[in-house]
């Protein structure tokens, strides 16, 4: 008896641990997600968000041959208690112009909770919960609706998300 | 050209970079891996002591062109710097393998698969077998395959 594996949606994800002082800045990159909100700009591109883009593509490569190319970026900080809409990268009717990965990393986050919700052939609309926490990422599939939970009484999450194709 | 290896965690290899000779160059316009580790680390966030020169040509502790070796073997993504041979290791092909630092290379744990026989030889130059050995890792033996059996 053989098996073949056709397809698979997984999850991705760890702590990016970055040489000592070469540490991913995470105020700059909580200031350029303010800054981008406030003036609605797209997300400026820095030596910090590329060490971190970097250090994704490497790690991906090296342990599961992935080799990823970027799509887009943006940042977003969730207000305290709230919990968003569901979200969904791939476009279903775009699909050729869709990523294949979400990334979404933690940039100053406590209590964050990403719902990734997935099918599993028949049994539909199933979900994983991951807590999200500082300088940490997860990457899953584009085609995976998700949203996020802040827990916090008073206090904004900072999230950055990467979308990727892949080779 | 020169070639410098990216160590990640535990000395891992995640990348490996081209660098032209003329950014590595010292005050005496000599080449020196210091200056080369330097320029990569203000060019690509990488600390410079992480960076670590890698010969194109070198394998086995062998130069392919006939020159001196350096530092084992071309490093690849995945290999292990072994700092304190000066050897760039692939992964361990086996579980009961060993580095011999002579060869820069993984050895099984009794030498080296026996070498054919000339009549299994003749038979391959015939086409009628295609002797081979291949390591058995449950008996910790070279098995001899017929890949035409």
């Amino acid at each position: 008896m053989q098996k073949k594996v056709l397809s698979e949606q997984a999850l991705y994800y760890g702590d990016v641990s970055m040489p000592k002082g070469f540490e991913i800045d995470r105020d700059k990159l909580s200031g350029d997600i303010l800054q981008s909100q406030l003036f609605n700009k797209e997300f400026p591109f820095s030596k910090t968000w590329d060490m971190l883009n970097i250090y994704i593509q490497e790690h991906i490569y090296l342990n599961y041959e992935i080799q990823l190319i970027n799509k887009k970026t943006w940042g977003n900080n969730y207000k305290a208690k709230e919990t968003t809409i569901p979200f969904l990268q791939a476009d279903p009717v775009d699909l050729r112009h869709s990523p294949d990965f979400t990334l979404l990393y933690g940039v100053k986050v406590e209590n964050c909770l990403v719902r990734i919700l997935y099918d599993d052939n028949r049994r539909k609309n199933k979900s994983w919960d991951i807590e999200l926490k500082n300088n940490m990422f997860i990457m899953f599939p584009a085609t995976c609706m998700y949203y996020l939970i802040n827990n916090q009484k008073d206090s904004e999450n900072f999230v950055q998300t990467i979308t990727y194709e892949y080779q | 050209m020169a070639h410098f290896a990216k160590l990640g965690s535990n000395n891992k290899v995640i990348a490996v970079l081209t660098l032209n000779n003329s950014d590595m160059l010292n005050a005496n316009g000599v080449e020196d891996e210091t200056v080369g580790q330097q320029y990569l680390e203000k060019h690509n966030n990488w600390p410079a002591q992480m960076w670590i020169q890698t010969s194109y040509n070198t394998i086995n502790n062998t130069h392919l062109l006939g020159g001196t070796p350096f530092r084992g073997n071309y490093a690849g993504l995945g290999y292990t710097w072994d700092e304190d041979n000066e050897i760039f290791w692939p992964k361990k092909p086996h579980a009961s393998w060993v580095k011999h630092n002579e060869s820069a290379s993984w050895k099984s744990p009794i030498g080296d698969a026996p070498a054919l026989t000339a009549e299994q030889t003749n038979q391959i130059i015939a086409g009628t077998h295609q002797w081979g050995y291949t390591w058995n890792e449950d008996n910790t033996t070279w098995d001899l395959i017929d890949g035409l059996a």
